[in-house]
């Protein structure tokens, strides 16, 4: 057991934290969603002219090849920065490395390179009204029509389809099979057709990360399946593997961030003192608690990945802990900071609406306990 | 950045754990708790830890012990607390852990080299508080109130230990009082001794909450109602799932804190506190739900599951619970961030 970095570890972050402290994004556009995403777009080109944008790809690809604990670091200085996430984070973490595995070498000469600086972004095709954990029970269909495939269906829940250039889409391609797992193919969609129409879906924020997405004859050449007819699946699996990748890191840094900034507000209002303080500080050092947790829980697994190449039980336990905590620490915060908390201007006010997502997008915490309780624990299929 | 154990320590945990299946069954540890008097220790257990050097396992060799640290004694309290063996080794370590490092050369010399062997024994604990292994303890860390410690030969005059009859009959406890004039005070850094100790602790339950969930997950395996197991109604597995959570969040606390001890000592006492925090809580809900998991059976005698659940309570209550520890870590960190504003 050694839990310090070693040199080149080290000198990544170094290398990284110099950058970040001589760069940065600039003031975050208030109230305008479009001037927001611009303001994300033009931090991943500045992150991508330095190589930053996405360390974790090989570097015949633009990458540096990072390691997983590099790539780890990589988002905790992010997050330690306060810097934004760049704007497509999908292509970086889904399609890229879908594509690099999966991928023609046709496809991945088109469509990497616009990737990393973020001239094309992406979003992600699986979820549907009818299929959301259950993914396979999707009914969006796609039908050869000479060398183009013809799509009909919707989408729903699709983050930054507003803004992308491309669509990770699964439909089903073979309406026989008894298999429902089978059956499903992976295309890149162009999403600039007049058989894509985008619609908004406003959150309980107010803004719209997401959106609905129908798919009226919309035409994919050929040319744009990935892995082959048939294998969507596998593919999509290859996706979803790496939705976690890196990302948990991110957002444990920002949830020690926040619960930073509860603390000092708390202890500037005297709240912490004496015996009378002892009540809310044991309700902050349990998210202190948590919050450590998540970042050695996430590098245990990271060590697990590193030594026996699949992850352990840690990886789908950290976005549950996540979930959770972030939730109890936007409530916390109107606890401890009384109702002007819950004003419209405060910054707390959105954190608390926004976190209510949490335990649902990217698996709800309740398919997370089927996923522990099924392949971690050994227990029977649940019921 | 590794959080692997090493070969060597892995072979310890793997040793431990098979010695402890053969010598320190739920039989004998029922043995031992049901007696006229309990805990019954096993004599031969005793003497077999002491001739293997578990007592001395992170005591310098100068003084008889084997030199390892803090990581592969936690491994062996991992294991102890698994097996929730009953034998005195807890106290007789942290006494150790105490005068190895906040003693004089002269507690050292005196003290290490029978703890370390095992032929005597120890205990740590706070002064009117209940002290883990205090009853047959030759010599006893005493804490205080202000941060101090006092080293006790309980021969002496002036030293009283006082047998506590707890809800956990596989561990004897007591309370320690002494006279003013009785005993010497540890004069280096008794707060990281406490943290070691701790940690120590926190290793035990990690054993303990493991032990409680494999339990629970056989038993949910097995048991069939409306033909089928329990353990396939979400109800059941989704608290076996939290099971696991507190569980692991506990082991990456403990082998964390653990490395911290002796690689990174200037983070002692945060890692120290992060460890009895996650770690009391996870002894306790892990072990509390296992008996609800185990339906009207878990609350019988019969079962073994209460063994481990009094274990825990004791262990969490132990040199701080879950809020103290928790309160500790959240001024620490308001300071922390004080600091770094002025």
């Amino acid at each position: 057991m050694d839990l310090t970095f070693n040199d080149e570890e080290a000198a990544f972050r170094d290398e990284l934290r110099a950058w970040l402290g001589a760069n940065d994004a600039g003031p975050e556009p208030q109230g305008d969603e479009d001037a927001h995403y611009r303001w994300r777009r033009d931090w991943q080109r500045q992150l991508a002219d330095a190589r930053w944008a996405g360390v974790h790809w090989p570097s015949e690809f633009g990458g540096r090849s990072a390691t997983l604990t590099q790539s780890a670091i990589f988002f905790e200085e992010l997050g330690r920065s306060r810097a934004p996430l760049p704007a497509d984070v999908l292509g970086l973490l889904l399609a890229g490395p879908t594509l690099m595995v999966w991928g023609t070498d046709a496809q991945k000469e088109r469509l990497l390179p616009t990737i990393l600086n973020a001239e094309e972004p992406w979003c992600q095709g699986f979820s549907e009204p009818d299929a959301g954990s259950d993914l396979a029970a999707l009914k969006t269909r796609a039908v050869r029509d000479g060398d183009d495939w013809v799509v009909t269906g919707q989408k729903v829940w699709t983050s930054g389809a507003q803004f992308a250039k491309w669509c990770m889409l699964v439909a089903r391609t073979d309406f026989e099979t008894p298999k429902k797992h089978q059956g499903l193919t992976y295309f890149v969609l162009d999403m600039d057709q007049p058989g894509v129409i985008v619609r908004p879906l406003r959150q309980i924020t107010g803004e719209a990360e997401f959106n609905e997405l129908f798919l009226q004859e919309a035409r994919i050449p050929d040319d744009a399946v990935v892995g082959g007819v048939g294998n969507g699946w596998k593919v999509a699996m290859t996706t979803l593997m790496n939705e976690r990748s890196g990302l948990a890191f991110f957002l444990q840094v920002r949830l020690r961030n926040q619960l930073d900034k509860l603390i000092e507000e708390v202890a500037a209002r005297g709240m912490l003192d004496g015996a009378g303080g002892n009540a809310i500080a044991q309700k902050l050092g349990d998210l202190h608690v948590k919050a450590e947790v998540i970042r050695l829980t996430a590098y245990r697994g990271l060590t697990a990945i590193e030594r026996y190449g699949q992850p352990g039980p840690e990886g789908s336990l950290t976005k549950w802990m996540w979930s959770q905590a972030n939730q109890e620490l936007t409530q916390l915060a109107v606890d401890l900071l009384g109702d002007e908390a819950l004003t419209a201007d405060s910054p707390w006010s959105y954190e608390l609406l926004r976190a209510r997502g949490n335990s649902i997008e990217g698996g709800t915490t309740e398919v997370l306990k089927n996923i522990v309780a099924e392949r971690v624990l050994g227990l029977p299929r649940m019921r | 950045m590794n959080f692997d154990f090493s070969d060597d320590q892995r072979e310890i945990k793997r040793t431990a754990r098979d010695l402890l299946a053969g010598r320190s069954s739920f039989e004998r540890v029922r043995a031992a708790a049901e007696a006229p008097a309990p805990p019954a220790y096993d004599p031969a257990l005793i003497s077999e830890l002491g001739e293997l050097g578990w007592p001395g396992i992170a005591v310098c060799e100068e003084h008889g012990g084997q030199g390892l640290g803090a990581v592969e004694l936690g491994i062996l309290l991992e294991e102890l607390g698994y097996a929730c063996a009953a034998t005195p080794f807890l106290g007789t370590v942290l006494a150790a852990l105490a005068i190895e490092h906040a003693g004089s050369s002269q507690q050292r010399e005196r003290w290490l080299p029978g703890l370390a062997s095992g032929e005597v024994r120890g205990a740590l604990g706070s002064a009117g508080a209940i002290v883990p292994d205090a009853p047959g303890a030759a010599v006893v860390v005493l804490l205080d109130d202000d941060g101090g410690a006092t080293v006790l030969d309980t021969a002496q005059d002036g030293v009283t230990v006082q047998t506590v009859a707890t809800i956990d009959p596989t561990r004897a406890s007591g309370r320690v009082s002494a006279r003013a004039d009785v005993g010497e005070e540890l004069p280096g850094d008794v707060a990281a001794a406490v943290g070691r100790a701790a940690i120590a602790v926190a290793g035990e339950l990690v054993g303990i909450s493991q032990r409680a969930l494999e339990m629970t997950l056989a038993y949910v395996k097995e048991r069939k109602q409306f033909d089928i197991p329990v353990g396939a109604f979400q109800a059941v597995s989704h608290r076996c799932a939290q099971m696991l959570l507190y569980t692991e969040s506990a082991r990456s606390a403990t082998y964390y804190a653990a490395w911290a001890a002796d690689a990174e000592p200037q983070r002692l006492a945060e890692a120290a506190a992060l460890a009895k925090a996650a770690a009391s809580e996870a002894g306790r809900e892990v072990t509390a739900s296992a008996i609800q998991a185990h339906g009207g059976i878990g609350f019988t005698w019969e079962a073994d599951v209460h063994w481990l659940y009094k274990r825990a309570q004791l262990d969490a209550a132990f040199l701080g619970g879950t809020g103290t520890h928790r309160a500790t870590l959240a001024r620490l960190v308001s300071t922390r961030l004080h600091t770094m504003d002025a």
